[in-house]
């Protein structure tokens, strides 16, 4: 089994790379024939990856959530996953090499440097953990995806004012629509997230005597959490729309970056485990 | 094949000289009548304000381009028109012009598929004229076919090529479902009238429009189910719609940037769409710096008017296969109208029949037997199509006119002797 995940390791990349030249190659030249295939490479893709992470879940008796470059495995599939939803659902096709590429970047870093690790803390084996962290990662997923559309709103509001038809104008969907996709996008990722906090903080006070609510993961999470609350609020209730809606969750992106970083490598906590 | 075609276009003469032999339905009718009666057998006369064009079969071989012209000019007398104003096609070339004119290649504005109505329109008329014989018929399937596949296949008519189009078409690019938007056009002259013809035809939510002259305005709102906003009010409600449109020829600005900027507060940042196809404009140049507010003029709109005019003339190569390709199955169709292949046809076909129920049943027949059933069927065949084989003949003399291709068709069409192109369709 181990050889086979080995396998899979190195092939995930070059399968993530694929799709995206396929979804670029239709981006660029816009052909009617590449619609279906594009979204069955996706479709593979993932399959294999989902397998992946079954096989590596059983293999080393944990789910592959113990480290970075296992995170990174798992916001992989969890953004192009997201996103295959959103193509599903909305049928709108013309953001997809924007967010395999970070799902392709992820998944290069986690197969470079991702090792076996059988011997884990008897914590990090817990199932409450694990939904805990995929909540959290499916919510940081959203809010990534949230923040593409919202940037790929900015381009074409931009390319519109300034009279750039090219690549951009002709192959966007109109802004409305990306607008709507950016604040779906965050408000799966917000409601993910709440899940998230809400096991953490049941859970964490049980399994970490040393929990404190300014610990800096939590305090940099809730500080994410808020500016989200308050932008799909003020969407919700009409004030906010448009330009300055999309330019929140692109600054509620920066925000959960700038935190993970500074929680994770830079204080150490009872919340730090690698 | 022996189909004419004569044609004043786009490309051999300039407006007024097309205007001056432009037909009017009533007219068309009328010079059917005229044609049928002296020079042709069947035809088709498409005429639009790009080109006036008539095709046909000649009823004998004394007629020629220059009878149908003169015949034209005859019923349409019009000055200044010499020789170099027609362009000439015959057989092949007529039947590969026609498919290159449904197919919009041949228009002004490339892929510009108005004209594919037009065709369809002439053949229609040709039709309830009885204009239109079995050649005209089998021509009319043929274009309309060339014509729905350069649409489907291609991207010959994608993109607006007019400014007013364009403008509907960028504001598609802002908001996802006009049913919901508003909009205001504010003169209600040519260019403003295409402009609200064209977002109605996108299921624009409601339509106002506004004019100097009020009575212009009310016509025109009838005419698209609008609302009329005096003009010298509309300044003070422009926040109430998502789009305005402003063509007139108003020589000095309309909308200040202040208004703009006003109305921008009032509908609490909602996209305001400004689009001005005015000379001299009517909007002031500088609300586009405004937050919010999308304003385009003629120059902006014109860059997207040629990105896809040059697009379109890319496809031009892809469009001209299909036309290749059905031409090449017209005359493939056309060719097995001729007697001989028709003959040899049909008598293979009674053959084949003849020799399957002899094998079927030779066990039945005494050896001795044997060879006289090959006879005796031989000889039964041979009576049943002799005189199918001597009208045939005769029409070998006179082959290609529209009664020998209708007798043809018709015993090829009853005996199922499909040609390539009908046994590939089926």
């Amino acid at each position: 089994m181990i050889s086979v995940i080995h396998t899979i390791n190195i092939l995930l990349p070059i399968f993530y790379l694929a799709t995206l030249w396929v979804y670029f190659y239709d981006f660029i030249k816009g052909e009617k024939k590449l619609i279906n295939i594009k979204r069955v490479f996706l479709f593979i893709t993932l399959f294999l990856h989902l397998i992946y992470i079954v096989l590596r879940t059983v293999a080393f008796d944990h789910p592959p959530i113990t480290n970075v470059f296992e995170i990174f495995t798992i916001l992989a599939i969890t953004i192009s996953f997201s996103y295959f939803l959103v193509e599903l659902v909305s049928d709108i096709r013309g953001t997809g090499p924007f967010i395999i590429v970070l799902s392709f970047i992820f998944q290069l870093i986690s197969s470079l440097f991702i090792q076996d690790l059988v011997e884990v803390k008897d914590v990090l084996r817990s199932n409450l953990l694990g939904t805990h962290v995929i909540s959290a990662l499916l919510g940081y997923s959203g809010f990534t995806i949230s923040a593409v559309y919202g940037f790929l709103y900015l381009i074409l509001y931009k390319d519109i004012k300034l009279n750039k038809f090219g690549l951009i104008f002709n192959r966007l969907p109109n802004l409305e629509v990306l607008e709507r996709l950016s604040l779906y996008s965050a408000v799966i990722g917000f409601i993910a997230l709440t899940i998230g906090i809400v096991i953490g903080i049941i859970w964490l006070p049980m399994a970490f005597p040393k929990f404190s609510f300014l610990d800096p993961k939590l305090v940099g999470t809730s500080l994410v959490w808020l500016l989200y609350g308050i932008g799909i609020t003020s969407k919700v209730l009409g004030n906010w729309r448009g330009k300055r809606l999309v330019l929140l969750t692109i600054s509620g992106f920066l925000v959960a970056i700038i935190s993970t970083i500074l929680s994770n490598f830079l204080a150490q906590s009872f919340h730090s485990f690698y | 094949m022996n189909l004419l075609a004569i044609s004043i276009n786009h490309r051999t003469a300039p407006v007024e000289l097309r205007e001056a032999l432009f037909l009017k339905e009533d007219e068309a009718r009328s010079f059917i009548k005229l044609a049928r009666e002296n020079i042709l057998k069947e035809g088709l006369i498409l005429s639009t304000c790009n080109r006036t064009e008539i095709f046909g079969v000649p009823e004998g071989k004394e007629f020629n381009h220059r009878t149908i012209q003169e015949l034209l000019l005859r019923f349409k007398p019009a000055k200044n028109i010499t020789e170099e104003h027609f362009q000439k096609y015959f057989s092949r070339d007529a039947v590969k012009h026609l498919f290159s004119v449904a197919s919009g290649i041949d228009s002004l504005l490339v892929g510009d598929n108005q004209v594919f109505k037009q065709v369809k329109d002439s053949f229609q008329i040709a039709e309830e004229t009885s204009f239109a014989g079995y050649f005209m018929h089998r021509l009319f399937d043929s274009a309309i076919r060339v014509g729905k596949r350069a649409i489907s296949e291609t991207k010959i008519s994608d993109g607006a090529v007019t400014v007013s189009y364009a403008a509907v078409q960028l504001t598609e690019k802002i908001f996802s479902n006009l049913s919901k938007k508003t909009a205001l056009i504010i003169g209600a002259g040519e260019t403003g009238e295409i402009a609200a013809k064209h977002l109605a035809g996108k299921g624009i939510g409601s339509l106002a429009v506004t004019n100097r002259t009020h009575e212009k305005a009310e016509k025109l709102s009838q005419e698209l189910k609008a609302t009329v906003v005096p003009f010298s009010e509309f300044r003070e409600s422009i926040h109430n719609y998502d789009i305005i449109i402003s063509a007139t020829s108003s020589p000095e600005i309309l909308i200040s940037k202040d208004d703009v900027k006003k109305a921008v507060k009032k509908r609490n940042n909602e996209p305001f769409i400004l689009m001005d196809i005015a000379v001299p404009r009517d909007i002031d140049p500088e609300s586009k710096r405004l937050d919010y507010v999308f304003y385009h003029d003629l120059d902006s709109l014109n860059v997207i008017v040629e990105q896809n005019l040059i697009k379109r003339k890319a496809e031009i190569p892809k469009v001209e296969e299909i036309i290749e390709e059905e031409l090449n199955n017209f005359w493939e169709w056309y060719n097995s109208l001729q007697a001989a292949p028709a003959i040899k046809d049909l008598r293979d076909l009674f053959e084949e029949i003849r020799r399957e129920e002899v094998e079927k049943n030779i066990n039945k027949f005494s050896p001795d037997d044997r060879e006289k059933l090959d006879i005796i069927t031989k000889r039964i065949i041979n009576k049943i199509l002799h005189h199918p084989t001597i009208e045939l003949r005769k029409n070998d003399k006179e082959s290609g006119t529209s009664d020998s291709a209708a007798k043809i068709g018709t015993i090829r069409d009853l005996f199922g002797l499909g040609s390539k192109q009908n046994s590939d369709k089926k």
